[in-house]
């Protein structure tokens, strides 16, 4: 698994297309983001570290709470 | 209108002068400003309620019969400001409200089919999170600093974070950082059950390191991983065949893709994540969703989750409580879930109204990963209402 | 709705058109972008006495240094490209030449003269380190205006693009930067000047980001015992090439499109269609017998 992450991450950051900040209109818009709502990206993640054993993964790890 | 050659050659056909000239024009200012992170433009305010219920344990799977499960409350607020050029502070609240019964123990019936034992009187907890964030934005990147402090009636939480994100002279590789550390404190409540512990601390580490790179107009992709370290008092206080170790490493890897189709004004995510850590807990989630925006300002959006666990080495469905380590918290077995919902958001204006409904039902039969099914799985749904405003 | 501002900039007319929703935004984002251009003027006009182009001039030759800031280092950085990729064609020294040569006059200048400015046309003898800049021959003279109008175009769309504008033209005396085109277009419509009918488009272009730049030789010239002697000057012989009379260049910069005209200028006619074939962006030209070429169709 590793290593098939490993050899996307070679493929993605070599065959990109230079693409110029004027044309990163699409790229900016807010359907685009990572998270593009803050309010349910917490309560998600939040909801499933309560329920699963894992947890993060997009950012480093915050407090716990009672619930896990 | 005259038709010309537009210039679709792939760089490396490109002319040596024309690259030459192009590479050096682009060091100067006015051409690094349209990629420079700036802070948001407008302050944005946002609250929410939403209401999640976890369906009925069936009597099958408790003793005593059927039992409700937890009921939570949620109501958030979330407030984004610009504050002089180039800082922007965040305060995020989170209030919870829960009700209900948990399992406490699993035990075996006469038949020897594995059962819960919930907790019987209904517990009732609220959690008060309040996350502040302050962010400096510059010509390349941005930097944040965050402090959560989460309080319940027998938990208290306060988390450090430091994060930053860097961008390539060329503005199509982003590569991020993120370090924390949280004080938990654990002091159980007193009453219903009795508790593992009087009072007891855990600490939390964790760092992450992330790279994003833009691969066309409209597709960027996202790669990242995790460590966290927890230390201290792992184990469940309320639940009475629970004996963790007190360490625990985990590591996750993540992809993220985010594409967008003009012909349909629609957004595509993608997101998987791989979890390993040393309980021998591994797991796979894969997140998708798919934003439409539609005429009169509406933005639909479906999205599903699948999530797969192997259980803990210490994990049994009924517990035995002569090993070091032991454990049949639901949470801590082989299983799968399936999550399938639906949002929508409409714009009014300044004025963003959301909604959201999700399922989410979890089973052993549902993994990819082989064991015994525990009979506390839960499964729920959710519901969420709110108002978002931009301060324009 | 469409905010159109006219203002005089660069020796020049210029026009800033902004489609938006909002008016006091676009308005808010010209006045960045005009004041921008201002900026840029102030800065790098040679005919300005308090200008950082006049500060050096005055001092070339003295082995002072002039402290200059990372812009003007990035605009050498890229004037030094230009010259070594057009193998010392563009060179932003050679506007001394002019002291000999006085269109208006209609008499050609004297050897004597022209020969005596000749050595101070060498871009080699332009020195920048570590944040300043000198000129080593005294009497040599930097003209940033090869490049900065184009540059200035760049950068007033820039702010026009910080400044939430998606829809807008910046044209400085020709000098033309978009960001984004019009509702239900694929481009700002743009048409080339016939060289002679003023008045009239000889091609048609739409833009919708980057930058257009044209180069024309027909517009001050004198014409001595029949032959035509263009404003042009070739920075080696110091006088006028006779190359093309004019192109215009697509560029996703208006500073790329810009030198990349001025070199094809310089460059004899047969050679110039050949370097813009091979530079692979969309151009259009006409040479003396006022034939159209280029992958920019005519008409």
């Amino acid at each position: 698994m590793k290593y098939i992450t490993g050899l996307l991450l070679v493929a993605a950051l070599c065959g990109c297309e230079t693409v110029q900040p004027w044309e990163r209109g699409t790229l900016a818009k807010a359907e685009m983001q990572w998270q593009p709502d803050t309010m349910e990206g917490v309560m998600r993640a939040q909801i499933h570290a309560s329920k699963e054993a894992s947890s993060g993964g997009t950012g480093a790890a915050g407090g716990g709470c009672g619930c896990n | 209108m005259a038709a010309y050659d537009k210039t679709g050659k792939k760089q490396d056909e490109r002319n040596a002068t024309l690259l030459a000239l192009t590479s050096s024009a682009l060091l100067l200012p006015a051409y690094q400003a349209a990629q420079a992170d700036a802070p948001p433009e407008y302050t944005e305010l946002g609250i929410r309620y939403s209401k999640y219920a976890e369906d009925d344990i069936p009597g099958r799977r408790a003793f005593g019969g059927g039992s409700e499960r937890y009921d939570i409350d949620v109501a958030q607020f979330h407030l984004l400001a610009p504050v002089a050029d180039s800082w922007s502070v965040a305060l995020d609240v989170q209030w919870e409200d829960m009700s209900g019964a948990s399992p406490w123990f699993v035990g075996e019936s006469p038949n020897g089919d594995p059962k819960v034992i919930m907790s019987g009187a209904s517990i009732e907890d609220s959690r008060t999170e309040v996350s502040v964030t302050t962010r400096y934005y510059f010509d390349r990147g941005n930097a944040g600093f965050n402090y959560t402090n989460s309080e319940e009636d027998d938990y208290d939480s306060d988390a450090f974070s430091l994060d930053g994100s860097f961008n390539s002279a060329d503005g199509m590789r982003t590569y991020s950082a993120a370090i924390s550390a949280s004080d938990d404190q654990i002091e159980p409540t007193q009453g219903s059950v009795p508790t593992n512990t009087l009072k007891d601390s855990k600490d939390i580490r964790s760092a992450w390191v992330g790279v994003s790179q833009i691969i066309s107009k409209r597709a960027i992709v996202r790669f990242g991983l995790s460590y966290t370290y927890r230390e201290g008092f792992l184990t469940d206080p309320y639940k009475s065949r629970d004996n963790r170790p007190d360490e625990r490493e985990e590591w996750t890897l993540g992809a993220g893709y985010r594409r967008f189709f003009e012909d349909h004004d629609a957004a595509l995510h993608v997101d998987y994540r791989y979890f390993d850590d040393d309980w021998d807990v591994t797991s796979h989630t894969l997140d998708v969703a798919w934003y439409q925006n539609l005429s009169n300002d509406i933005q639909l959006v479906p999205f599903a989750r699948y999530y797969t666990q192997d259980a803990a080495e210490f994990f049994d469905v009924v517990a035995d409580t002569s090993q070091e380590y032991y454990a049949d918290d639901y949470r801590l077995s082989t299983f799968g879930a399936f999550t399938y919902g639906l949002r929508g958001n409409k714009t009014i204006g300044n004025w963003t109204l959301n909604a959201t409904a999700e399922r989410y039902k979890s089973d052993e039969a549902y993994g990819l990963y082989s064991g015994d099914d525990a009979p506390g799985l839960v499964d729920f749904w959710r519901y969420s209402v709110g108002v978002n405003y931009v301060f324009k | 709705m469409r905010v159109e501002h006219s203002f005089k900039a660069m020796g020049g007319p210029c026009r800033i058109r902004l489609d938006a929703e909002d008016e006091s935004m676009a308005r808010s984002a010209i006045s960045a972008a005009v004041a921008e251009v201002e900026r840029l003027e102030s800065k790098f006009s040679r005919y300005r006495e308090d200008s950082l182009t006049a500060r050096i001039n005055r001092a070339a030759g003295s082995g002072e240094p002039i402290p200059v800031d990372a812009e003007t280092v990035a605009l050498l950085n890229y004037a030094d490209t230009a010259w070594r990729e057009s193998a010392g064609l563009f060179d932003l020294t050679s506007g001394v030449l002019r002291r000999a040569w006085d269109f208006k006059s209609g008499c050609l200048p004297h050897a004597d003269a022209l020969n005596a400015l000749l050595p101070l046309v060498d871009w080699s003898l332009v020195r920048w380190q570590e944040g300043a800049v000198s000129l080593a021959r005294e009497g040599m003279e930097i003209d940033f205006g090869g490049c900065v109008k184009e540059y200035a175009a760049d950068s007033a769309a820039a702010k026009l693009r910080e400044h939430g504008a998606a829809c807008a033209l910046v044209d400085l005396a020709g000098d033309m930067a978009a960001t984004g085109a019009p509702a239900g277009q694929a481009g700002w419509p743009i048409g080339i000047r016939h060289p002679l009918e003023r008045e009239q488009a000889i091609a048609n272009v739409s833009l919708s980001g980057g930058g257009l730049a044209s180069s024309g030789d027909y517009e001050r010239c004198m014409l001595i015992e029949g032959e035509r002697y263009g404003h042009i000057l070739h920075p080696h012989t110091g006088w006028p090439v006779r190359g093309l009379i004019a192109v215009s260049i697509l560029a996703p910069q208006c500073l790329v499109a810009g030198s990349s005209a001025t070199i094809a200028m310089l460059k004899p006619a047969e050679e110039a269609l050949g370097w813009l074939q091979e530079l692979g962006l969309p151009w259009f030209a006409i040479d003396r017998q006022l034939s159209c070429h280029g992958n920019i169709a005519a008409g």
